[in-house]
């Protein structure tokens, strides 16, 4: 499984930072190293944020290589159109896109972004309320984290394709086009989804490259296009914009659910997790719809960008979408919602752990035997073992991947036992010595 | 048969925060294990809605979680007021907490109805002033 996040060996120091950052526990710092365990590695980057030396990045494509393929069609986040000192609107960023030779495809975002709300709308009014709430698919984050560690979740993940997605599937289909199309993406969860898609064999986007690194080429490349038109006030922006920002995407579903539904957004990491603890507990009753992020204030918040988060969402905050549409386009989502170009192909299943035995008598063998190693451990979660807690070192112990002495404190006290004991030795010796002396 | 294995955990009084916290370790525990993600959700809710109780009406306790072979056993113990009525407490809806509690979100009247209807074997020793003594059996192997 790709991850989204590359390893700078030279940089890397080994000092534990990012391993305590992540919430699979998917890393281990082996011989003064870092390594990231990808079958559990949610691609969420909070590693990438945390290290202070620089030495995890984003796992993108090689920029001269993507540049290099023309005409270059990029299919950018929404929060990219918050990159930059002008307003947020499409438009704008369209030009300076194509002054610079890069073909964005926004064209097609409206009608991809209607029907993944259209089709989440019609999934929660269409279920009984013991199947709910159903929770987002969008951040690729957040449905690898539900596929490793809340397995009884999956059944709630609305099974609708992200509209990046769609929207080179509706590209393709409406131009004809084969060019390669190059995925823009704000974190390293949606360059994973290039590469390991979830929900289908295979991602409609050839390359992925960083929000950043296509801002960069922006910000040095083109003048700024809102001198050349007049902006009216208010700022109109397409719906899909608001996708950008935590709460955007509620918005549009509950705008286009054929009755009141009750909706719940939270993001961040942290808040995430509890929130879905909760939500296995049963505590979530009457709530329609989650959506969930693991970027804070949502996409605008990706390890990717360029732009301030805060910044971002002032932005976005200040533009004024409509949800109207007239009879003509009703249609035309109608039928592209027939067409089913919305759904996943392949059902999402759950990344099995491996339990700790082949059965439970095993299991239960080795359970007592990781408390037993784990009760000799100092409990300080120091890290300084290279992982990222006792438990952790503990369960690693019993799956044969590691020694208490990989405990610097356990050595401490076993340096302290064997130099008392060689002090003994000496007194002895030298007592022996004297005695001999003296005879 | 193996010795059972037994968890162990002291649960304060009024500390809220607590009990979701001890669900999710206990039902972490059970899913190292490699028992089905039903069984562990049920056991959950058990350990969750157990605890509650001990946090809003036993004045603190003691939780413990048992698995064998055969079955998972979630065992609570206070000694707090003990329920008076009992039959009145398993009913839906029915809740002797007290307002400030309520107005927490929590004491719905659903605790004890949650509990039967998530073990295979529910018994409750109380009585007033003797403090509740809980035990929730959960099969592994039965199918419900």
């Amino acid at each position: 499984m790709a991850h989204g996040v590359k390893i700078m060996e030279p940089s890397c120091r080994g000092c534990v930072n990012c391993i305590k950052s992540c919430p699979t526990e998917a890393m281990r710092v082996i011989e003064g190293k870092v390594r990231i365990l990808s079958e559990i590695c949610i691609a969420c980057g909070e590693c990438i944020r945390r290290c202070p030396h620089r030495a995890l990045l984003l796992e993108e494509d090689e920029w001269d290589y993507v540049l290099s393929k023309r005409p270059m069609v990029v299919v950018t986040d929404p929060s990219f159109c918050a990159q930059f000192s002008w307003p947020p609107v499409p438009e704008l960023t369209a030009q300076a896109l194509f002054e610079l030779g890069f073909e964005p495809i926004f064209d097609e975002y409206e009608a991809a972004y209607d029907v993944t709300a259209l089709a989440e709308a019609r999934a929660i009014c269409s279920l009984p309320d013991t199947a709910k709430p159903l929770i987002s698919t969008y951040c690729p984050a957040v449905v690898r984290l539900i596929q490793i560690k809340f397995h009884e979740l999956i059944p709630h993940l609305v099974p609708v394709e992200s509209p990046l997605e769609t929207s080179i599937d509706l590209w393709r289909a409406r131009t004809r086009r084969r060019d390669p199309v190059t995925l823009v993406s704000s974190c390293p969860a949606r360059i994973a989804m290039v590469r390991s898609p979830v929900g289908r064999d295979i991602s409609s986007a050839e390359f992925a490259i960083s929000t950043s690194k296509l801002a960069r080429e922006v910000l040095i490349g083109s003048g700024d296009p809102s001198k050349k038109v007049t902006i009216n006030l208010p700022l109109q922006a397409p719906r899909w914009v608001v996708w950008a920002k935590t709460g955007g995407e509620s918005m549009h579903v509950r705008n286009f659910s054929s009755r009141p539904i009750k909706t719940l957004e939270v993001d961040g990491l942290r808040n995430v997790i509890n929130l879905f603890q909760e939500m296995e507990l049963g505590k979530l009753k009457g709530i329609d719809y989650v959506e969930a992020r693991a970027c804070d204030l949502g996409c605008i918040g990706g390890i990717g960008n360029a732009e301030s988060r805060f910044l971002s969402r002032i932005k976005i905050d200040n533009i004024k979408v409509s949800f109207d549409m007239n009879e003509g386009y009703q249609n035309k989502l109608e039928s592209i919602y027939e067409a089913k170009i919305w759904s996943l192909r392949e059902c999402i299943v759950p990344i099995e752990q491996m339990p700790l035995g082949e059965d439970l008598a095993r299991a239960m063998e080795r359970l007592k035997q990781l408390h037993a190693v784990y009760a000799e451990l100092p409990h300080l979660d120091c890290g300084t073992c290279g992982r990222p807690s006792c438990r952790v070192m503990a369960e690693d112990i019993i799956r044969g991947e590691g020694s208490p002495d990989d405990c610097i404190f356990r050595l401490k006290e076993r340096i302290a036992d064997l130099s008392k004991e060689i002090y003994e030795l000496s007194k002895r010796l030298v007592h022996t010595m004297t005695s001999e002396g003296k005879s | 048969m193996s010795e059972p294995l037994v968890l162990e955990l002291q649960v304060k009084p009024l500390d809220f925060l607590a009990a979701g916290e001890t669900a999710t370790q206990f039902k972490e525990t059970l899913k190292s294990l490699g028992l089905a993600p039903e069984i562990c959700r049920r056991a959950a809710v058990v350990v969750y809605e157990a605890e509650m109780n001990i946090v809003i009406h036993g004045g603190g306790g003691v939780m413990r979680l048992q698995v064998e072979e055969d079955k998972v056993t979630i065992m609570a113990e206070d000694e707090g007021p003990g329920i008076e009525n009992l039959e009145l407490a398993m009913q839906e809806g029915y809740s002797s907490a007290p307002d400030y509690i309520r107005e927490m979100g929590f004491g719905a009247g659903m605790g004890l109805p949650n509990i039967k209807r998530n073990s295979d074997e529910l018994y409750i020793d109380t009585a007033p002033g003797k403090g509740t003594k809980l035990r929730a059996v959960i099969y592994l192997n039965k199918g419900r």
